[in-house]
Order: structure tokens, then C-alpha cells, then sequence
């Protein structure tokens, strides 16, 4: 992408992620989480909005087992997600 | 006046005082004059030291002829002399002082136009703006529904199986999205990558955010492991409201494996 001389073009700039790299999760701790998750994509069309539930599972997964920095899951923008359970909770109670 | 007229009007060059001689002429860079032809030498005894010589009789000018001095010895013209030559040098303080402004100014843009750009986001830069705060407080824009497409890459010689496990996935912007690819070192010895990502178009490129993904750090796989590895992006909802941006429905996001040696610490790109 650098190669020719074109400078009036925009090119593209590669950004690094905002919270660094995923550990590799070389026991497979989070596969189950991530099984379910590609199936929910698989089964709703891979349409990223039904599944974030499970998106965010497999999420919460990776930071219990120490494979992703511990962070409130509102930062993360399962805000809404999160507002449902505790709606939820006090509902089932 | 009538000396000065007298002086440079005839032939033979200025009467000069110090006598006459070739080697005092040429002291002073004066041009040859004309040379005398009225019938003889206009003064007795010139004819031995030939054309300047005849500058040896009449009165002398008694002004004052350096290589700087002023030309003429009317005090007149000698002042305006003096205010053309005081002219001059102030225009060229301003000038050598306007060139000196220009270099200046070349250093100081790469700054200013890297602050401008940051400020503006012109360019495909980006601006200081992709914090927690806005991802938590950031609402989907349902109306404009991407596909993003996956590509997966490695370069010819690291012998990894790298392949994305879902082939798209359509989001919105506003929304974290996950997504994963698949690595195995299919050999019997570890294998260390390192990967870059590439958007397509590029001026989407701007507003795909990666919350954490796999790129731009080592990666090492042990013989015959297989892992997966997930990115973590959102769109950022001002894609929406971008006018070029309003045709494109249709995002790449293709990641590059290289190897990696051993040690080796890359610089991760971006303004440090």
C-alpha cells in the first residue's frame, strides 16, 4: 500500500488497539464460550447484534481466567446488556 | 559642478590628483575613457604615458574614491547617494530577515500540522478521542447496517494455518462486535508471529476501532497448537454521519501474519 508514489491519496494507517493484545489462550480455557458463540452467529445469520450476549460471556470467560485485564463490562459496551440483567434480577426476585 | 563637468565631459578620463599613470587607474576599476584624437595631446608630456596620462593636468577632484566611496562628490546628490544606499541596506535586513522567517516556519509546520490534524482528523489520523468513556456512552446507530468481510494472510514464510472462522459479520456502528480466527502451527517446532491488520476502504480505516485484537504483538505457537484469536472492534458511530462514508456498506478487515525473530521488539505504529 506504500509502494506506489502516490502521495495525494490517502493511505492507510494502521492504529494500535486500545487495550493492547489478547493473551493467547493456549489451554483452550474460553473454547466452549467461543463454540457457543460462533453458533448463535451461525444460527442468526451472523448478525453481531443477537449474540453479544454470548460475545459477552466468552468476554467475561477470558478475564475470570486471567487471559484479558479485568474491566467493568459497561466500559466495554455491554452497558445495555448489563442494565437488562440487573432490571432482570430484581424482576425474578 | 564645473569641476565635476570638466572632469568626466573630456577626453582622456578624469583629471586625477596624484599624477597620472596607468597603475593609479587601475586602482580605482575605472573604465578606459576615450581616448584623446583632437590633434595632438591635449597636455605637453602626455604622449609618453599615453591615454590616462592626460587626466595628470587640470585641477583636482578632491573627492574621496574608494571602492565603496560614494561616486559623486556633489553634496547634493552625495546625500541622496547616502539615502539611496541607507535604503538599500534596510530592505535587505528585510528580506534576509523575511528568509530567515521562511526556514522558521518550515520547521514549526510539521508540528502545528500534525496538532492540526489531530484537531480536524484530516487525513485519516485520529484525534485523541477513542477513550472507555465514549465506547460506554457511544449509542448504535441501527440504520446503517455493515458487513464486514474477514481476510486472513500469512506471509510465504511462516507456515501457519491462519484463517478467519466466520467469513462476515454484519454489525452496526456503535456496537462492539467479536469476531475470531484461527491459528495452528501445523510443524514440530514453535513458531513465533507477529501480525498487522489492513481496513479496506482505507478512509473507513479511521473509523474501525480495535478494542483489543491479536496484532502488533508476538504471538508464539508451540508445535502442533491451535488457538483462537479474537478481535474486539467497533464502528464508531460518527461513520454514520460521515458523507463519504455514505455509500460504503461494505468493510474489510483482512490481518497479516509475519514471523517474527526471536527478541525482536517492534515499534507500534502510531504518533509516540
Amino acid at each position: 500500500m506504500s509502494t506506489a508514489m502516490n502521495f495525494g491519496s490517502k493511505s492507510f494507517k494502521p492504529r494500535p488497539p486500545d487495550k493492547g493484545a489478547f493473551p493467547l489462550d493456549h489451554f483452550g480455557e474460553c473454547s466452549a464460550f467461543k463454540e457457543r458463540f460462533m453458533e448463535c452467529l451461525r444460527h442468526s445469520g451472523y448478525e453481531s447484534g443477537a449474540c453479544r450476549q454470548r460475545a459477552m460471556a466468552y468476554l467475561e470467560c477470558r478475564m475470570e481466567r486471567q487471559l484479558m485485564a479485568n474491566e467493568p463490562l459497561e466500559k466495554l459496551g455491554f452497558k445495555d446488556l448489563i442494565d437488562e440483567k440487573s432490571e432482570a434480577k430484581p424482576e425474578k426476585l | 559642478m564645473g569641476l565635476c563637468g570638466r572632469a568626466w565631459a573630456r577626453c582622456g578620463g578624469p583629471r586625477l590628483p596624484g599624477g597620472p599613470g596607468v597603475l593609479w587607474a587601475l586602482a580605482l576599476g575605472r573604465a578606459f575613457p576615450r581616448p584623446c584624437r583632437t590633434g595632438g595631446w591635449e597636455t605637453p608630456g602626455t604622449a609618453r604615458y599615453g591615454l590616462w596620462a592626460a587626466a595628470a593636468a587640470g585641477g583636482g577632484v578632491p573627492a574621496p574614491r574608494g571602492v565603496r566611496g560614494l561616486r559623486s562628490s556633489n553634496p547634493f546628490t552625495r546625500r541622496q547617494e547616502e539615502e539611496w544606499r541607507r535604503r538599500n541596506r534596510s530592505a535587505l535586513a528585510y528580506i534576509a530577515a523575511a528568509a530567515v522567517g521562511m526556514v522558521g516556519m518550515s520547521y514549526a509546520a510539521v508540528p502545528l500540522y500534525r496538532l492540526y490534524c489531530q484537531a480536524t482528523g484530516l487525513g485519516g489520523t485520529t484525534g485523541a478521542g477513542h477513550s472507555s468513556e465514549q465506547i460506554e456512552s457511544m449509542e448504535p446507530v441501527r440504520d446503517r447496517v455493515i458487513r464486514v468481510t474477514f481476510n486472513a494472510d500469512v506471509h510465504s514464510s511462516i507456515q501457519w494455518n491462519f484463517k478467519p472462522q466466520q467469513s462476515e459479520i454484519y454489525v452496526v456502528p456503535g456496537e462492539t462486535a467479536l469476531a475470531f480466527y484461527k491459528a495452528k502451527n501445523p510443524t514440530d517446532k514453535p513458531i513465533i508471529g507477529i501480525s498487522t491488520y489492513n481496513v479496506i476502504p482505507f478512509e473507513a480505516g479511521q473509523y474501525f476501532n480495535k478494542i483489543q485484537c491479536f496484532c502488533f504483538e508476538e504471538q508464539r505457537l508451540n508445535p502442533q497448537e491451535e488457538v483462537d484469536m479474537p478481535v474486539f472492534f467497533y464502528i464508531d458511530p460518527e461513520f454514520a454521519e460521515d458523507p463519504k462514508m455514505a455509500k460504503v456498506d461494505l468493510i474489510t478487515l483482512s490481518y497479516t501474519f509475519f514471523e517474527a525473530k526471536e527478541g525482536q521488539k517492534l515499534a507500534l505504529p502510531g504518533y509516540q
